[in-house]
C-alpha cells in the first residue's frame, strides 16, 4: 500500500497519521537529533565539569535528571535522565499527544468534518479506538526513537556502558512509553468532551507543564513536598532507572493506571455528547 | 434493508431540540413516505440543520422522537448508517485529501461497495485531474460536487441533503436534478433542506416550512401554487406617491412612485379590489399569480400577524 492510499482496514488510523505525517516526521528526527547532542555531550564533557568543579548542583536539579533519589544530573545516569526530561523532549512528548489528541474528537467537531464520517456505520468507540490507536502509535514512536539513540550512545562509549545497568536504557524508554500514556488517556478525554482543538491543546499543555513544575516545587521546597504525588513526573524517573537498573513496577502502574482511567472516561464521554455544533 | 417496507421511511414526532435555553426545534411532525422527494422549506436559522442532524443521528432529540427506516438514529445508528446518504449544509473536507483520497476515504468508513462513484464524477464534471487534486484547492462548488458524489455513490435508500445545490453553476444543476429524478424513480426517498425556492419547486412533492424553529405548514407543492397570493398592481391617477391605503395595509403594499404593489390572499381579491376602486383614485389595475416565493412569504407574514394577534389578545 502507497502512503497516498486509504487503508481499508483502518481508515481512521491512516487518516490521523497521514495528515500529520510530516510533523511527525520532524519531530522524530528533532529527537534523534536531540538525544544524540545529549549523548555526544555526556561522552566528551565529564558530567561533573558541566556545573562547575567541587560544585554540587542544587537537589532541586534532579528534576531535570528525572530523579526522586539520589541521581545527581552531574553524573553519566543523570545527564542521560536530563535528556529524558529535559523541556525540549517534553515539548516534543506534548506537541504529539496535543495535536493528535486534539485530532481525536474535538479537532473534527470543531471543523465540522464530523458530520462526514459520523453518518458511516461507524460507532464513537471504533471513533475513539482508532484515534488513540494513531496517538498511542505516535508516541511509542518518538519514544523508540529516543531510547534506540540513547541506547546506541551507550553501547559505543565505554564510559556510558560502566555507568549505565544492562536494560536500564530500554526500562527508561518504557517508563517513557508510560508517562505519554498518562498523559494520553485524559487529554483524550478532554477531546471528547470539548468542541475546540485549543482546549485539549490547552490540557496537554497544562498537564505537562503544571506537572513538571510541581515537581520541581516539590523538591525544591519542603512544605510542599507532599505535592509530587500528583505530578506524572514523580512516577517518570528515568534518572533513576539508568542509574540503578529494575523497572519501578509501582510508578508504571500509576502512570498506566491514570492513562487507562483518562481513556475510559473518553469512551464514556463520548457515548453521552452530540456530535455537531 | 432496515425497518419496515409499508411503514413511512421518516417519522418526526414532536421533534425538540433545545441548546440549552436556545430552541433549534421545536414540536416538528413530519412523515415522508417511500419514494418522496420531500423539501424543508425555512430561512436560515429556522431550524433545518437542526432537523437534519437529528435525522441522521448526530444530534439527540432534547424531546419527541425520530425514527428512519424505522430505526433511531442515535441508538440504531450502525444499523441505520448503511441506508443512509447525508450531504452537510456547511460542507468540511480535510483539505490535505485529494479528491479521490476522501472519497476513498468516506467509502472505506461505509464499509460497502461504491457502484456508481465513476458514473457519478463524469456526470458531475469531476475530471481525474481535479480528483487528483488537494481539496484545499478546491473552489466551492467543486467541493459541492464531491460531496454529492459521496452522498450518492453508495445507492443509499435514504438521502438527506442540506442545501444541495448552494455552489452550484446551473449547468451541474441540471445534472444534479436529474439525479434526484433518478433517485425517486428507483424508490429511493429524498429528504432536502434549501431555501432556494425555485429548487424546492422543481425538486419537491411535499414540502414543510418552518420558522424560528417552528413548522409552519406542511403542503403539497401544487397545493401551494393554489394557496398562492394575487399579485394586485394599481396606478394611480392623481400622480401622488405613497397614501394611506386603510385596511390594504395588511396586504404588505410596496410603493414605487404612483404605482402600488400588493400580496392578496387569493379568496380576498374579488372585495379587495372593489373597495380600491371605491376608494382611491384608481387610472390602471391588474391582477396576477403571485411566485411560490410569494405564498411562502405569505404563509410567513400571515404566522406573524397571527403571533402579533395572540400577544394583543393576551
Amino acid at each position: 500500500m502507497s502512503p497516498g492510499t486509504v487503508s481499508r482496514r483502518l481508515p481512521l488510523v491512516w487518516l490521523a497519521l497521514h495528515r500529520r505525517r510530516r510533523m511527525l516526521l520532524s519531530l522524530l528526527l528533532g529527537m534523534v537529533v536531540f538525544e544524540t547532542l545529549i549523548v555526544v555531550i555526556a561522552t566528551t564533557v565529564p558530567p561533573t565539569e558541566l556545573f562547575g568543579a567541587r560544585r554540587t548542583p542544587p537537589g532541586a536539579f534532579k528534576a531535570f535528571s528525572g530523579s526522586n533519589s539520589d541521581v545527581s544530573i552531574a553524573s553519566y545516569p543523570g545527564l542521560l535522565g536530563a535528556g529524558l526530561t529535559h523541556p525540549f523532549w517534553i515539548a516534543l512528548q506534548l506537541t504529539v499527544i496535543g495535536a493528535l489528541g486534539a485530532a481525536a474528537v474535538a479537532a473534527d467537531v470543531e471543523s465540522g468534518t464530523i458530520e462526514l464520517l459520523m453518518t458511516r456505520p461507524l460507532s464513537r468507540r471504533r471513533l475513539l479506538a482508532e484515534r488513540a490507536g494513531a496517538l498511542i502509535a505516535a508516541s511509542v514512536l518518538l519514544n523508540v526513537a529516543a531510547t534506540l539513540t540513547v541506547a546506541l550512545g551507550v553501547a559505543f562509549s565505554p564510559k556510558l556502558r560502566d555507568a549505565v545497568p544492562e536494560g536500564g536504557v530500554f526500562t527508561a524508554g518504557l517508563l517513557g512509553c508510560a508517562f505519554a500514556f498518562c498523559l494520553t488517556g485524559p487529554v483524550l478525554a478532554v477531546s471528547a468532551l470539548s468542541r475546540r482543538r485549543a482546549h485539549v491543546i490547552g490540557a496537554a499543555v497544562a498537564l505537562g507543564a503544571v506537572g513538571f513544575a510541581l515537581n520541581f516545587v516539590a523538591l525544591a521546597w519542603s512544605p510542599a513536598e507532599p505535592l509530587r504525588y500528583l505530578s506524572p513526573f514523580h512516577y517518570y524517573a528515568p534518572g533513576d532507572v539508568l542509574a540503578h537498573g529494575g523497572v519501578p513496577w509501582a510508578a508504571l502502574g500509576v502512570l498506566l493506571g491514570v492513562g487507562l482511567l483518562g481513556l475510559l472516561a473518553a469512551f464514556r464521554l463520548l457515548e453521552r455528547r452530540d456530535l455537531a455544533i | 434493508m432496515p425497518g419496515n417496507a409499508t411503514a413511512p421511511v421518516i417519522e418526526l414526532t414532536a421533534l425538540t431540540k433545545r441548546y440549552g435555553a436556545t430552541v433549534g426545534i421545536e414540536d416538528l411532525d413530519v412523515t415522508v413516505g417511500a419514494g418522496e422527494v420531500f423539501g424543508l422549506l425555512g430561512p436560515n436559522g429556522a431550524g433545518k440543520t437542526t432537523t437534519l442532524r437529528c435525522l441522521v443521528g448526530l444530534l439527540s432529540p432534547s424531546d419527541g422522537r425520530v425514527r428512519v427506516l424505522g430505526l433511531d438514529p442515535v441508538a440504531d445508528h450502525r444499523r441505520l448508517a448503511p441506508a443512509l446518504g447525508y450531504l452537510p449544509g456547511e460542507l468540511r473536507l480535510y483539505p490535505e485529501l485529494t479528491g479521490q483520497q476522501t472519497l476513498d476515504l468516506l467509502a472505506a468508513l461505509q464499509g460497502a461497495p461504491v457502484p456508481r462513484q465513476r458514473e457519478l464524477c463524469e456526470r458531475l464534471k469531476l475530471s481525474p485531474a481535479d480528483l487528483a487534486r488537494p481539496v484545499g484547492e478546491y473552489s466551492r462548488g467543486m467541493k459541492q460536487k464531491l460531496g454529492l458524489v459521496q452522498s450518492l455513490q453508495h445507492r443509499p435508500a435514504v438521502v438527506v441533503l442540506d442545501e444541495p445545490s448552494e455552489g452550484l453553476d446551473p449547468l451541474v444543476q441540471e445534472t444534479f436534478f436529474e439525479l434526484l429524478a433518478e433517485e425517486t424513480a428507483a424508490g429511493r426517498t429524498v429528504l432536502l433542506s434549501s431555501h432556494v425556492l425555485p429548487e424546492v419547486q422543481r425538486t419537491c412533492g411535499r414540502v414543510a416550512i418552518v420558522r424560528r424553529g417552528r413548522l409552519v405548514t406542511v403542503r403539497s407543492v401544487a397545493e401551494l401554487r393554489q394557496a398562492r397570493a394575487r399579485r394586485v398592481r394599481l396606478v394611480f391617477a392623481d400622480g401622488q406617491g405613497a397614501r394611506p391605503l386603510g385596511a390594504a395595509e395588511r396586504w404588505s403594499p410596496r410603493w414605487d412612485g404612483r404605482r402600488v404593489e400588493l400580496l392578496v390572499p387569493p379568496d380576498e381579491v374579488v372585495p379587495a379590489v372593489r373597495s380600491l376602486l371605491a376608494e382611491l383614485p384608481v387610472a390602471d389595475l391588474t391582477v396576477e399569480e403571485a411566485g411560490l416565493d410569494e405564498a411562502f412569504l405569505d404563509l410567513y407574514r400571515s404566522t406573524d400577524r397571527e403571533a402579533v394577534e395572540g400577544e394583543e389578545a393576551r
